[in-house]
């Protein structure tokens, strides 16, 4: 055993060098991102272009707000795989809404709704009938797929307003020669809000509190079955707008869309930094994960390899940035 | 007389630092006897009996088994060496088979395969042994605690346990279930298996039992035959002689109006409490054995169980459904482990002192927290460096400050303490007695629960002694002997 010197109650403030060390270890998951930004920038002249930084925010924006809504999930302990087939469900939803004679504010608003309620009705039953998530959210993958499927017999709805699909596609200028579509900022700004909730509210206390010790949590008189039935109405309504945003992307109700898309943003989630077993993360681990994990997707793209290499190298960068985690975790002792 | 089939010798535990869990404790086992361990909580029982179970390792002393001195490794190395245990919460895998729990870990194999007809035979003999009527490919699960009970105690003889510890086998059984178990151990000892059996039930003892070592204080007090000794004498053993740890301050006659008056409540496992009242700057004290229900009072009183019953709260009726109606109320519970039901460890100090009071705002006030917090921390002279801190780097006893904490800063009145002093050393035991006093003097009505009758005593104006489910006498601890006190804890009657 190595002998070090005690730290000083005396001296609040360590030197820089040492700050700085501390902040890039809390945060390493920038750190990592902008690594693989510059090493991407290396690789091709491509990439830091405003034409295609405007695309990654673009692409992103979907698995994003899902993953936003999955934060809070995973904040409490619990876990949604439902997300996919919720996107996929309030994707068809508001296109078959607006197929017949609803008014595009109307089908969102209905669609978000139900993508709400979708949610809430799976946290409740989770925190009243004290079953795990990870069992009801997956009866919600399925049959919800299915009731995509039963909406049109499995055809997909286009011929959408065009109103709608201006939703996900304007281009807003937000630097002189640099436009980002409202997809992207929708993403931005919902993170900012997710963010703000976590850190400022009440309710985002009580996120954390019941993630990090229910019996404690529940002893000081929170509500804490509440609690887990809101934190899945949110993700719920996140995957209601992951899915209105999909469908106006592609202007197309498409009932087989968002396969998969759960497993896309758990790992984003985890890879930002926040515990499975709850408690402990926040969103902007969440946002800088989600933008990783494009960008990985997209220097691949500009490199012209295959999906075959994305995956196999995604899984390796998640598996490796867990594995730092759990090191971190144990440099500061706490199992 | 038959040589010992186990010896322990002058053997201590010590837990670092620096709390001693047993000083000095002898034990000699007969082959053929059943021997009884006696001791108040806390006399270091379960430290010697995981000692011989090889579960710790002993800091100093010696055991011999056979005559042979041994250095147990190992759960596994003592069954090695023919010690079995058989925890009260019966450490059998619900889910599997009577004949898959006999033989977990060493099951009988013929080239790496489970030898399936071997394994029945082998079962079915030690399910003879201890005249079970059910049968080998039943589930666990799917069995009484009693007959669950024999299944442990076949366990150990498909290890060919010479030694069988049992601690508290009577907590979960029956009379008549009792009786049964009784009969298969009078037969085991027949045919010469020595049985360790820990009680704190006299009764049940001179049942059974031919000899008792008691323990006291983490030392082995004597070495008694159970037929030639009075239960006076027991219990003396038991009580002994106390020095004060923490000195018994003069309190002042309380004055207050009632403030919790328990007209009957009524809960799982036999609870059942009648005629238990609290006044504002009383400090009425709780005590019994493990499991006479002192918890779950608690528990019911602040809405985390459910109960029947009519409790009056300031003179209007009080039924809390969940925690949340209770602390609405005034009423603040130090639960009985700070870790996992007092504290969000991993969050800083100040957001774990301030949980219970943030519902009455949407947004948190960070600034306002800290500023709560500081100020009661300071009051009960918590030691930490920053509000932000995470309080799992507090000491143990400055984590149960902050436990205290949340409730003073909520406002509550009726402060309910679950075994506060747990894990804590002499001087936080006596720095947290005098946060006590000093929230009763301010007016507060408080109950604390204690296993160590030692501490309420320095402290209450009352103590109620609970039995079973039932609070059965109420003491003056300024002009009752404690050793009457002690008495009607384990005996479970009054002695006044």
């Amino acid at each position: 055993m190595s002998k070090t010197a005690t730290p000083s109650v005396e001296a609040p403030y360590p030197p820089i060098g040492k700050r700085l060390a501390d902040m890039a270890i809390e945060y390493n998951f920038i750190v990592i991102f902008l690594i693989v930004v510059a090493v991407a920038t290396m690789l091709s002249d491509n990439f830091l272009t405003f034409a295609n930084v405007a695309n990654l925010f673009q692409q992103a924006a979907v698995v994003g707000v899902v993953a936003i809504g999955m934060t809070f999930v995973i904040l409490t302990g619990n876990i949604d795989l439902s997300v996919g087939s919720v996107v996929a469900l309030c994707g068809m939803l508001v296109a078959v809404l607006m197929q017949n004679g609803f008014d595009p504010f109307v089908a969102v608003a209905i669609t978000a709704l139900i993508g709400t309620a979708c949610g809430a009705a799976m946290g409740a039953i989770s925190a009243l009938a004290q079953v795990p998530s990870f069992i009801v959210t997956l009866a919600g993958l399925v049959s919800f797929r299915g009731v995509t499927y039963l909406l049109t017999d499995g055809v997909p709805v286009s011929g959408l307003p065009k109103g709608f699909s201006a939703i996900g596609s304007t281009m807003v200028p937000v630097l002189p020669g640099f436009a980002i579509s409202s997809m992207g900022l929708i993403f931005i700004g919902l993170c900012i809000i997710a963010g703000i909730v976590l850190r400022l509210t009440v309710f985002g206390e009580y996120v954390f509190a019941t993630g990090g010790n229910p019996q404690a949590a529940r002893l000081s008189g929170l509500p804490t079955r509440l609690m887990i039935t809101a934190v899945f109405a949110v993700s719920g309504f996140m995957a209601a707008l992951g899915g209105i945003l999909l469908t106006s992307r592609l202007r197309i109700g498409q009932p087989t869309a968002a396969q998969g898309l759960e497993l896309d943003a758990i790992a984003a989630v985890v890879l930002g930094g926040t515990s499975l077993f709850g408690g402990r993360g926040g969103i902007l681990g969440t946002f800088f994960a989600v933008m990783l994990l494009q960008v990985l997707r997209n220097i691949f793209n500009l490199l012209g390899l295959g999906s075959f290499y994305q995956m196999t190298v995604t899984g390796i960068i998640i598996v490796a940035a867990i594995l730092l985690n759990r090191f971190i975790d144990h440099r500061k002792g706490r199992e | 007389m038959p040589d010992n089939v186990l010896t322990v010798r002058n053997v201590s535990k010590i837990f670092l630092p620096s709390i001693v869990a047993l000083e000095s404790a002898s034990l000699e086992v007969r082959p053929g006897e059943v021997h009884c361990l006696l001791g108040a909580n806390g006399a270091g029982k379960s430290t010697l009996l995981k000692i011989i179970a090889g579960a710790f390792r002993p800091t100093g002393g010696e055991l011999a088994i056979g005559g042979q001195p041994v250095e147990l490794r190992s759960p596994a190395d003592a069954a090695r060496h023919g010690i079995s245990m058989i925890y009260q919460e019966l450490d059998l895998v619900p889910q599997l088979t009577v004949e898959q729990n006999l033989f977990l870990g060493h099951a009988p194999t013929r080239m790496g395969i489970i030898d399936h007809a071997e394994r029945r035979r082998r079962a079915n003999e030690a399910l003879a042994r201890v005249g079970a009527r059910f049968r080998p490919d039943a589930r666990v699960e799917t069995l009484s605690v009693a007959n669950q009970q024999l299944t442990a105690i076949a366990r150990s003889l498909t290890m060919d346990a010479k030694v069988i510890i049992m601690d508290e086998p009577s907590a979960s059984l029956n009379e008549t279930e009792l009786k049964s178990v009784f009969e298969v151990i009078r037969e085991l000892v027949r045919q010469g298996v020595a049985i360790v059996y820990v009680s704190h039930r006299l009764g049940e003892l001179r049942e059974i039992g031919d000899r008792v070592t008691v323990l006291r204080g983490g030392r082995t007090i004597g070495t008694y035959s159970i037929e030639e000794t009075s239960d006076t004498a027991l219990v003396e053993a038991i009580i002994g002689k106390q020095r004060s740890l923490i000195e018994r301050k003069p309190r002042k006659p309380v004055t207050g109006d009632t403030a919790l008056r328990v007209n009957r409540l009524r809960g799982a496992e036999g609870l059942d409490i009648a005629g238990l009242e609290v006044r504002w700057g009383e400090v009425v004290g709780l005590t019994g054995l493990n499991g006479s229900g002192r918890t779950s009072f608690l528990k019911a009183l602040f809405g985390a169980h459910h109960f029947d019953g009519e409790i009056l709260l300031e003179d209007r009726p009080f039924h809390p459904r969940h925690p949340a109606d209770a602390i609405r109320r005034g009423v603040g519970l130090v639960p009985e482990n700070r870790k996992t039901e007092g504290l969000v460890l991993h969050a800083p100090i100040y957001k774990n002192a301030t949980l219970p009071s943030m519902r009455s705002s949407w947004l948190t006030r960070h600034k306002l927290q800290k500023e709560r917090t500081v100020p009661v921390l300071k009051s009960l002279s918590t030691k930490y460096g920053k509000p932000e801190q995470a309080v799992v780097q507090l000491s143990g006893g400055n984590q149960q400050k902050v436990v205290l904490a949340k409730w003073i800063i909520n406002g509550a009145r009726i402060l309910l303490l679950d075994e506060p002093s747990r894990g804590l050393d002499i001087g936080a035991k006596a720095d947290l007695y005098d946060l006590v006093d000093k929230l009763a003097e301010d007016g507060a009505a408080v109950i604390v629960a204690s296993s160590e009758l030692e501490e309420l005593y320095a402290a209450c104006d009352n103590i109620w002694v609970f039995h079973e489910g039932r609070n059965i006498g109420r003491y003056d601890p300024a002009n009752t002997d404690r050793d009457a006190i002690l008495r009607a804890t384990i005996l479970g009657e009054q002695h006044v």
